[in-house]
């Protein structure tokens, strides 16, 4: 076989060692430290990525929570304000209508109070103007002056008749 | 027809000698030369973009780096990342010879004997030397297997030292043997390609081609077996078992 054709043994060995030696030293201190570098570089990267990554998405579950939490507190300050609104409106009612029928029973019985009133002072109109009736008809029917004594007993037979006849003797006097 | 072990004749470009030895310019040292310029070409090529997000070339040489790094932890744990450079050069020399080799005209460097044997030789010695630096006289020890009981040791010593003197010759044999098989093969159909002309020349052709796929795939992989076994001796060296 030529490979073992011993007179090219020794440029094949020396030349090989050369550039093995050259192509270890290009490499270990040209070649590969980028490299490598590269390589760390884009794994911290992804490493930073990755942790960026878990910390955003804690922190938007914390926030979901917080909103969650704040909608529950919301909605039962809702509940209570509607509650509260419905027991104002239903105290107001109460209120009011018991003012009403106060409002009510009061004129009620003013009413009877002005209508009584009226009613007294229309009795005492009507005998004073029946009393001076009386003495105009008694003058007449007499048609004779008669003295102050019998005026005065004339009248006041007139007056117990007329209250006999209008009144209901309460105001009758003697 | 062509004897199919041509390809792998040696002539003389240019000679050349230095302090009385040989050091003549022939195929394969030209070669070699054109190995370490074209990986040197491309390994500083995906160094210089050093892009966050990759380039082509920069993908497939962090690929590699990240390839061999994984290789080194594997068998060599955390202490094997020193030999880092060592390694990949040792991966990208040897895969980029048998490549070049698949090249028509060129030279398949890893055909010769001689150079799997100093490459082997080379990273045997230097387990060697890795084992005594870190564990002294206790990397005797690699001679007795865990639990052997004393009575079987002059049997089993004798056997481990024969398995580590085969450890070089298989790895330099093992590269050599593949690489010169698979040209020579390719050499044989070639021939009969051009002995049986046009009537029946083109059955053996087209298992060339067929071949060829195969010794592209054989280049990576002798690349790989060669560097992964130099891990393992070295991780026996460091880790004594």
């Amino acid at each position: 076989m030529p490979q073992f054709d011993t007179h090219f043994f020794s440029s094949l060995i020396f030349w090989e060692v050369v550039s093995f030696a050259i192509l270890l030293w290009v490499l270990y201190k040209y070649a590969l430290p980028p490299i490598l570098e590269s390589l760390e570089i884009r794994e911290q990267k992804i490493r930073q990525s990755i942790e960026q990554a878990e910390q955003n998405r804690l922190a938007a579950e914390q926030r979901l929570k917080e909103y969650e939490a704040k909608l529950q507190a919301a909605g039962r300050e809702a509940e209570a304000i509607i509650a509260d609104a419905k027991n104002k409106a239903q105290r107001l009612l109460e209120e009011n209508e018991q003012r009403l029928r106060a409002e009510s029973e009061r004129i009620q019985a003013e009413t009877a109070q002005e209508i009584d009133r009226q009613r007294r002072k229309a009795l005492e109109e009507i005998r004073e103007q029946t009393a001076d009736l009386a003495i105009l008809v008694a003058e007449k029917v007499l048609e004779r002056s008669v003295t102050s004594d019998d005026h005065k007993r004339l009248a006041q037979e007139a007056l117990e008749a007329v209250a006999a006849t209008y009144g209901n003797g309460k105001t009758a006097r003697p | 027809m062509e004897n199919p072990l041509h390809p792998f004749e040696l002539h003389t470009y240019v000679p050349l000698s230095l302090l009385g030895l040989d050091i003549s310019l022939n195929k394969a040292t030209i070669t070699m030369w054109i190995v370490v310029a074209v990986v040197t070409g491309l390994m500083m090529q995906a160094g210089r973009t050093r892009a966050l997000v990759p380039t082509k070339l920069q993908n497939v040489a962090e690929l590699l780096v990240d390839f061999i790094r994984s290789m080194i932890l594997d068998t060599m744990g955390k202490e094997g990342l020193r030999f880092f450079p060592l390694i990949t050069t040792l991966f990208l020399f040897i895969l980029f010879c048998n490549l070049l080799g698949l090249v028509p005209g060129s030279y398949t460097v890893t055909s010769q004997l001689v150079v799997t044997a100093v490459l082997a030789i080379s990273v045997y010695v230097l387990s060697i030397l890795v084992g005594i630096k870190l564990h002294g006289i206790k990397f005797l020890q690699i001679l007795t297997p865990s639990g052997t009981p004393g009575w079987l040791l002059p049997l089993v010593i004798p056997i481990e030292i024969i398995s580590q003197l085969a450890r070089p010759l298989a790895l330099a044999v093992r590269l050599f043997a593949n690489m010169t098989a698979g040209h020579v093969i390719l050499g044989v159909l070639f021939g009969l390609t051009i002995a049986g002309g046009m009537l029946i020349g083109w059955l053996p052709f087209a298992f060339t081609i067929a071949l060829y796929g195969l010794e592209v795939g054989i280049a990576f992989i002798q690349a790989y077996i060669f560097t992964i076994l130099t891990c393992v001796y070295l991780g026996d060296a460091i880790h004594l078992h």
